[in-house]
């Protein structure tokens, strides 16, 4: 009867996680698949006896990626990458066809926005246009890769999955001890980290347990505030105060990295996913014994006195290792309650050919990290190489980019995702190496404008038929209305407040804070501080609209746009004006006469620059700043 | 595209909107339970229309909420749970398991009177003279319990069911289970009268909830309308000016969508624009308490929390799902009396008292109190037994209390004139029918016609609940 049923639960999880099925079913019969598997589970004990771990083992997202050979494809001449024939392949099994090529302004618009999170001005896209050359595309590519900006809009996808932040969700009275005014530094090392592409194993490494490998620079010290800069809780002295801090480490770790919900285990095992509470217990090991510390940085440790460290002057916020003690499993994760300890180690699951535990004299935290960011690792490169999908096709080819497991979501191009994921290895992990595969493709450059098929049969546009368009993030429009009028600063550094009207800074380096964040942040989606974030939600709110409406910010940047149009002697000359600086382009005739008008309302022939910014902003505000094609 | 007929452009928006409605507000899996009114679901995430009640999985007997939050936590035993057996015990330390050892003379009865009020005759201290009259409309609840005795875990388990900042608070779990009923306003509204408040936004967070469920926080320290709302009005432009200026932004987004095939999620972004300008006018008009009568203003009271009140009444008249008012001065939790209690929370009666008997007075003649449920409390109660922090010499006061306390519950489909559950004859622990916080939110949750077990949201693997894995609805109180 239990293997029958286990048996169900698989089948029907499956069939409902397919994507051929319609979302309401889903709704209806997921109740009924969780009741299933929750009286299932009840076979299994905290050590996994009951677990079939040969059945566990052929689940998709733990067998080693391989290399797939390129499909057959009819439309030969369409590909112009590797990866292109598989999208298309699949397209094709679909009786799809591919949309046909942005137009170049609006391709080099997405190119910017994509690789650098800022908008090419007028005379780029103009220089584009016109640019004869046969590599004209891949000449802008590689500039731009190659931009220091670069890093800058890379970081902000990072920054949100290790929950960076500068302060705590609690703060007692004044007191500012456990908060992280030097987190900048990390953020700083992200940046520069995808600047220079360093390679996806030492990304990993470092930031997990950078203090713990001889060869580790100064520079590089500071990349595990990954873990350092994590969330320290109220009364963070007792037990059951600790126990949740571990549980956020082990959770946005193992999300972060492997794409598994192992949190999930801490009470009870995973309801869903063949991990125990003694894989949880073996990972909360090593957080355990791992302290968050601010250590001198700036200076040598000897000439930083008690009070610099306890003002966070000089330092950076780090971590230690303590003295390896195993922790005790806590039955129904209820501290009052040990039960047996567990040596420190890794997941059953990923653990097929090679020992659990650790046996490390340490904290285990860089035994850790080589298994994460071991070669042989099934997860880890598809897990990565999903969310760099995602930043250019606004979805992984795994919809869940943070739960590869039992309840994640399949794949829709498998054996795209794993061929990327063997050749992201094959080239040492290079992020820019793939990056730059991504945006030459002809997957990429499709317009994202579709015949009526492509909407009507997939309007989620999972098969890739066009180009999804997306809404910018609040980093994006941000810096992108600092940007047409002038005024952004490209500079980084410590963390300004969004707020502070001098603040001409990207958004990336506004302060981020667990405690209170931002009204702009928090109305435009950044995700709340304190716990990991998969991805960012697009919501609409009449808030956010009035931010754009009526902000001191939004009025101080049009002002800027518009500075000198009332002398322009021609009303056209002043539209066209606007237009290329706020939307790289020029109008059309209709545009100009929708213009015109707007700004001849009284029958005034010369508008004064109310008029004209009132303009600048309708422009700033439009959609068609705010949404990328 | 321009090929499009109409019908398919209509199928289009419809699977449109329902990725929308999967990706952006339940996160595909999220709403375990909810099948049944998934399709009301796409609507209020697309249109945020007000969900129909009758495809509710409970019978909604409330529509909006009221929560006056005492911070700091009230004194049960000198409000609304009287122990005359304090007066024999006077004097005698306290036994048995505590949280932490006191620095007491011991039990401390209660310097207030108690008497019967109403129809229902329930017990009402002397400090509460306004409540006392409308105590028939009144339930009250002597059995809560919480699991610390410390402000910050204590007030984030009453928002949001975990002690742990990291979880979203009630008013984000009603209206993703609800929507709003008034699109001009935010759903979900939080007044505050000083601007700290401890533990501060971590207890109206939307946390992993998308951020259309986010409270908007209002500091009525000041309450001219233009302080009220970042950005409601327009510094420099007039009304008509924004309006030809938003026109031509119309204009410009048609033009655009029509380009684009109709996409929806544009058309939302259209309509929110139009939304943020009507919402200008109408939270003008909604927070502007000019247009409340002097004696309408009078019967409230004149202190900031007071006025407070008389907003979250035009708020909740206007459609607005719910509204936390916190009682706070020139202190970040006043009813924190670790000293001088009495005379404290004498001062500090006086005005709750009259305001929030005002508020439910108010709420009665203009028909809203049989839908709107208001809430009085704090994060805990206060120790039978005094605290002796100044030294012996100096008034007593009393400590945190979390084992026994008491709230104020009317309307909203609560029975009043009643008494649910009791504390102990020294009002120590709650015996009678104890009710937990998860308790207590489920049925709050209830009340509002959801079922907490199925109100979840999938976020990190697993199906979060405002309740986390317990709690159960207390029918008894409900009419």
């Amino acid at each position: 009867m239990e293997l029958f049923r286990k048996d169900i639960v698989s089948q029907l999880t499956v069939y409902l996680k397919s994507v051929a099925v319609v979302a309401h079913l889903r709704l209806m019969l997921l109740p009924m698949v969780v009741h299933l598997a929750m009286t299932s589970v009840a076979v299994a004990d905290s050590r996994g006896i009951g677990i079939d771990w040969k059945e566990a083992a052929e689940f998709w997202a733990v067998q080693v990626p391989q290399i797939q050979s390129k499909p057959e494809v009819n439309f030969i001449q369409w590909p112009r990458q590797r990866m292109d024939f598989f999208t298309l392949s699949a397209m094709e099994k679909q009786s799809l066809s591919p949309a046909s090529e942005a137009p170049r302004g609006t391709l080099l618009r997405r190119l910017y926005y994509d690789l650098t999170g800022l908008p090419p001005s007028f005379e780029e896209v103009n220089d584009f246009i016109n640019d004869p050359a046969p590599d004209a595309y891949l000449q802008r590519v590689d500039r731009l890769l190659e931009s220091p900006r670069f890093g800058e809009r890379m970081a902000s996808m990072w920054l949100n999955l290790a929950r960076y932040a500068e302060d705590q969700a609690h703060q007692v009275g004044k007191d500012t001890k456990h908060f992280y005014p030097n987190a900048y530094r990390y953020r700083r090392w992200v940046i520069d980290a995808f600047n220079r592409d360093l390679s996806y194993t030492d990304f990993i490494k470092l930031q997990l347990a950078g203090d713990l490998y001889d060869d580790t620079t100064h520079e590089d010290l500071v990349a595990v505030g990954f873990i350092g800069l994590g969330p320290k809780y109220y009364n963070r002295g007792r037990l059951e105060v600790k126990a949740e801090e571990w549980a956020d480490q082990v959770d946005t770790v193992m999300r972060t990295f492997q794409g598994l919900t192992v949190g999930c285990a801490r009470c009870h095992d995973h309801k869903f996913d063949p991990i125990t509470m003694h894989d949880y217990y073996g990972l909360a090991g090593v957080f355990a014994n791992t302290e968050l510390v601010n250590v001198a940085y700036d200076k040598p440790a000897d000439q930083v006195s008690k009070e610099d460290l306890q003002a966070h002057r000089f330092t950076a916020h780090l971590v230690k290792d303590k003295d390896g003690e195993d922790l005790s499993l806590f039955e129904r994760g209820n501290v009052d309650q040990p039960g047996e300890k567990v040596p420190r180690g890794f997941i059953q699951w990923l653990s097929q050919d090679q020992p659990v535990s650790f046996n490390s004299e340490g904290s285990g935290r860089r035994e850790l990290a080589d298994r994460i960011a071991s070669n042989e690792n099934p997860l880890t490169a598809r897990v990565y190489v999903n969310r760099l999908w995602s930043l250019f096709f606004n979805r992984g080819l795994v919809g869940s980019p943070s739960n590869f497991g039992v309840l994640g979501e399949r794949p829709t191009h498998p054996e795209l995702l794993d061929d990327l994921a063997v050749r992201f290895i094959q080239n040492g992990g290079s992020t820019k190496h793939l990056i730059r595969e991504i945006v030459l493709s002809s997957t990429y450059r499709q317009s994202s404008l579709a015949d009526s098929k492509s909407l009507v049969q997939d309007p989620e546009n999972q098969w890739l038929s066009r180009m999804s368009r997306r809404r910018l993030s609040v980093e994006m429009w941000r810096d992108s209305l600092l940007a047409v009028s002038g005024d952004l600063y490209l500079k980084g550094g410590p963390s300004l407040e969004l707020d502070d009207p001098n603040n001409v800074r990207r958004t990336v380096f506004a302060r981020v804070s667990r405690l209170k964040l931002n009204d702009l942040l928090i109305q435009m989606d950044y995700p709340d501080a304190n716990v990991h974030a998969a991805k960012r939600s697009v919501t609409t709110t009449p808030l956010q609209k009035l931010f754009a409406m009526n902000s001191p910010f939004m009025l101080r940047q049009s002002d800027r746009v518009v500075e000198g149009l009332e002398d322009m002697t021609k009303i056209e000359d002043g539209i066209t004006h606007l237009y290329r600086r706020i939307l790289s382009r020029v109008p059309d005739l209709s545009e100009l006469n929708l213009a015109t008008r707007f700004l001849q309302k009284e029958d005034n022939p010369a508008p004064d620059s109310k008029r004209w910014g009132l303009l600048a902003q309708a422009l700033m505000i439009s959609n068609e700043m705010l949404y990328l094609d | 595209m321009n090929t499009l007929n109409r019908s398919m452009m209509n199928s289009i928006s419809v699977s449109l909107s329902r990725r929308t409605m999967l990706e952006k507000t339940a996160a595909g899996f999220g709403m375990l339970g909810l099948a049944g009114v998934a399709a009301s679901r796409a609507n209020a995430a697309t249109d945020q229309d007000h969900l129909p009640h009758q495809d509710l999985p409970v019978k909604p007997r409330a529509k909006r909420v009221i929560f006056l939050f005492m911070n700091g936590g009230p004194s049960h035993i000198d409000t609304f749970d009287p122990k005359p057996a304090l007066a024999k015990y006077e004097g005698t330390q306290p036994t048995g398991k505590l949280y932490k050892k006191p620095k007491s003379s011991g039990f401390m009865p209660s310097p207030f009177k108690f008497s019967h009020h109403g129809q229902s005759g329930i017990p009402v201290s002397e400090s509460l003279p306004h409540l006392a009259k409308v105590i028939d409309d009144c339930c009250i609840i002597r059995s809560l319990h919480t699991d610390v005795p410390n402000h910050e875990p204590a007030l984030l388990q009453m928002h949001t069911g975990n002690i742990q900042p990291i979880r979203p608070a009630f008013g984000s779990w009603l209206l993703y289970g609800l929507g709003t009923e008034n699109q001009n306003l935010p759903g979900y509204v939080v007044l505050r009268p000083s601007p700290n408040i401890v533990v501060g936004p971590a207890l109206w967070s939307n946390s992993f909830l998308p951020a259309k469920y986010q409270a908007t926080s209002i500091l009525t320290s000041d309450l001219q309308v233009e302080k009220l709302i970042r950005h409601i009005r327009n510094p420099r432009y007039s009304l008509r000016e924004q309006r030809e200026q938003l026109d031509l932004v119309e204009a410009l987004n048609r033009k655009h969508m029509e380009a684009r095939a109709g996409d929806s999620e544009l058309e939302a972004q259209i309509r929110s624009m139009e939304t943020a300008y009507r919402m200008q006018i109408q939270a003008f008009d909604t927070l502007n308490l000019d247009k409340e009568t002097e004696s309408t203003r009078e019967m409230y009271g004149k202190s900031t929390f007071a006025q407070s009140c008389l907003m979250a009444r035009r708020l909740v008249e206007s459609g607005v799902r719910c509204v936390t008012v916190y009682y706070t001065n020139k202190g970040n939790q006043p009813w924190d009396t670790h000293a001088n209690h009495n005379a404290s929370h004498t001062k500090l009666c006086a005005d709750s008292d009259k305001a929030t008997a005002a508020l439910i007075t108010d709420l009665k003649q203009r028909g809203l109190l049989e839908d709107t449920l208001v809430i009085w409390g704090g994060e805990f109660g206060r120790t039978p037994y005094s605290e002796l922090r100044n030294g012996k010499d100096k008034p007593a006061g009393r400590d945190h209390h979390h084992t026994a306390f008491s709230m104020l519950l009317a309307g909203g489909g609560v029975k009043g004139g009643m008494v649910y559950g009791n504390s102990d004859e020294l009002g120590m622990i709650a015996t009678e029918r104890p009710m937990h916080v998860h308790d207590f939110h489920a049925t709050l949750l209830h009340l509002m016609g959801l079922d907490h077990e199925k109100l979840t949201y999938r976020y990190s693997g697993r199906d979060f609940r405002l309740t986390d894995v317990s709690g159960s609805v207390c029918h008894d109180i409900m009419v």
